[in-house]
């Protein structure tokens, strides 16, 4: 008995979703351009995500170029003036002769920035 | 490319990212996306916004779909995620809706109205909750089993089957239909 209940129910919703798949039914929405804006759009997607990061690298660069070439000239006199001099007149370098510390520290974190983005770059 | 299976598509996007796979993808689901963001938003300009927002995130999200159920499935499941989200952003879905629910009440209440601007399939829509709204359009509009409506709309088979039994409920009650009979 139940069974039958169940079985005219099941009729009785199916005849229900017939009528209401008919009320949703709907033409198909034509093309008309549409997947070709979405692929253009993907592509420059794609652009934008191909040089942005080189893009960001020559930036950092152009702006880390100054403070890394200080910091180049800074360690090179620093290699020619310690091995004649370190072990005797360690206590007699010129203070005005060392760059300041907050150069030192802008231009390590410069490095330490473009090795990573070197590392972004490789993977 | 015509030739091929979703699934096949799919790896081609995933492995190659084949822009031209994908344009194949859009083209063959685009209708059925725009048609379901129509019904649930009943803007066809917002609509097709979202469609191809939609598609943008399909795009950037194609290697989770697992290829166990069907691609139109996830693709709706993304679609519906993007309709959301966009809600939240945005007042106009729910201008659009408040319109469409007025419009509606004036009908049901037997006032003259612009009886040619509002099909029967709006003033349906417009008795129903968001999610019951959203499982009525995934479920008679795209033909989708509870299954994939679950998973498109992420909430358990068994609330997919109450929601449409809800859904079915209020269209009859707010409609006075006795004998089960629409349109």
């Amino acid at each position: 008995m139940k069974s039958k209940i169940i079985n005219m129910v099941d009729r009785l919703k199916d005849k229900e979703d017939l009528k209401l798949e008919a009320l949703f039914d709907t033409e198909p929405v034509p093309d008309d351009g549409f997947s070709h804006k979405v692929v253009a759009r993907v592509r420059r997607r794609i652009w934008v995500q191909r040089l942005s990061l080189p893009i960001a690298f020559v930036i950092g660069g152009a702006i880390a170029v100054k403070p890394l070439s200080q910091l180049i000239g800074v360690v090179l006199k620093l290699f020619a003036f310690i091995p004649q001099n370190i072990s005797k007149n360690i206590d007699k370098v010129p203070l005005e002769q060392l760059p300041p510390v907050s150069s030192i520290l802008v231009a390590a974190s410069l490095v330490v920035a473009l090795l990573l983005a070197g590392k972004l770059l490789q993977d | 490319m015509q030739e091929l299976e979703d699934n096949e598509l799919v790896i081609r996007v995933v492995v190659q990212q084949d822009t031209a796979a994908f344009g194949e993808l859009v083209r063959r689901h685009q209708s059925h996306v725009r048609n379901f963001l129509r019904k649930l938003t009943r803007d066809f300009v917002l609509a097709d916004d979202l469609a191809q927002d939609c598609f943008l995130h399909a795009w950037d999200k194609i290697q989770t779909f697992s290829g166990t159920g069907s691609f139109i499935g996830w693709l709706l499941k993304v679609a519906y995620t993007t309709f959301l989200q966009s809600k939240r952003k945005s007042s106009r879905y729910g201008e659009v809706l408040e319109q469409i629910g007025t419009e509606s009440q004036t009908m049901a209440a037997g006032a003259a109205g612009p009886s040619d601007e509002i099909s029967d399939l709006d003033r349906f829509l417009a008795v129903l909750t968001e999610d019951e709204r959203a499982v009525m359009i995934l479920s008679y509009a795209c033909g989708l089993s509870h299954r994939e409506i679950s998973d498109a709309a992420d909430m358990p088979v068994g609330t997919v089957k109450s929601v449409i039994f809800r859904g079915k409920e209020k269209i009859r009650a707010s409609f006075e239909i006795e004998d089960h009979q629409y349109g």
